[in-house]
């Protein structure tokens, strides 16, 4: 973050380029840049939270939010996703360490319980729909089943991109280029715990209340 | 570019990594969506104060988890990361309130009663 504003009335001593200076810092830079995606797609959740708070009285005579959830499950789900954002975090103490094995090891607890909450997520909204409590039955449904489905997509896509990452580990080392996109993996995915509080709070323990 | 390439994993992004920190960060977390869970199980507030509790609970561990897992600080590393953070809240205050207020007032001045 330095800037080289050295003012000068000789034009002879500006310095167009400084040898000594490293370049940019890609890994500081491309973090940065992808939080501030990340920021965005918190705008993109508030939308669809925005949606969801017009439109969940809208049950059109179809069942309401506390026919819909069930609290003990949803708990569940909340404890896997916390705990994966925990073993990925670890994952990224070992990236510390330089140990190929462990960051590799943990990634993998990190994908073995996001999978987990996945299931229990497929799980929960295959049972809904064989009930016929699906996306077009009232305005309820769609706006719950858009928010919580694109939480969980996003959970899908950060499976995917563990399983590139750790193909990365194992093939490339810990190169500039890996190490930067785990640190974007590791805010992603701790961004995911993130929503998850917001939507266990506002949909499945408000729609209790 | 440099002569010698700097080692990547000694990046300052990557140095703040601490299990210690995210396993408080996970307590925290599980604790407050479990003290959640009990209020609103248990029965034990009106709808109201209920919803209160809940809000209040959820950005406390917002909270938790800006500080934990994503180590935002004003230091020199992390500043910027801070910063985007903070401004962005008044634009979800924004998009969330006025979208709310305005289909409240269009449904409290349009739609008949008991429809919708």
């Amino acid at each position: 973050m330095k800037s080289d504003d050295t003012e000068s009335e000789d034009t002879g001593g500006i310095v167009l380029w400084n040898d000594a200076h490293p370049g940019p810092d890609m890994i500081s830079t491309r973090t940065l840049g992808f939080w501030l995606y990340m920021l965005t797609d918190a705008m993109l959740f508030a939308s669809i939270f925005t949606a969801y708070a017009i439109l969940w009285h809208n049950n059109a005579g179809g069942p309401g939010v506390g026919q819909v959830v069930d609290l003990g499950y949803a708990f569940g789900e909340t404890v896997l996703v916390f705990a994966s954002v925990f073993a990925f975090g670890v994952a990224m103490a070992a990236l510390k360490r330089g140990s190929h094995r462990s960051v590799v090891r943990w990634i993998g607890a990190a994908f073995l319980l996001g999978a987990g909450f996945l299931a229990m997520e497929i799980h929960e909204f295959a049972a809904l729909a064989l009930q016929g409590i699906v996306p077009e039955r009232s305005g309820f449904l769609s706006s719950y089943y858009t928010l919580v489905l694109t939480h969980g997509l996003h959970i899908l896509f950060g499976l995917l991109w563990m399983a590139v990452m750790v193909a990365q580990v194992l093939r490339q080392g810990f190169t500039e280029g890996v190490v930067y996109r785990l640190l974007n993996l590791r805010i992603f995915w701790h961004f995911q715990a993130l929503i998850w509080v917001f939507i266990f709070t506002f949909v499945y323990l408000q729609g209790k209340l | 570019m440099s002569h010698e390439q700097p080692n990547p994993l000694d990046h300052p992004e990557v140095r703040l990594a601490s299990t210690r920190g995210y396993l408080t960060g996970f307590l925290i977390s599980v604790s407050l969506m479990a003290l959640s869970f009990g209020l609103v199980a248990g029965q034990a507030l009106s709808a109201f104060y209920g919803r209160v509790a809940i809000a209040t609970i959820a950005v406390l561990a917002v909270l938790a988890q800006t500080h934990f897992l994503f180590h935002l600080n004003w230091s020199e590393t992390q500043r910027w990361h801070t910063l985007g953070f903070w401004l962005t809240i008044p634009l979800l205050v924004l998009l969330l309130g006025l979208s709310i207020w305005m289909f409240h007032s269009l449904d409290a001045r349009a739609v008949m009663s008991g429809v919708g």
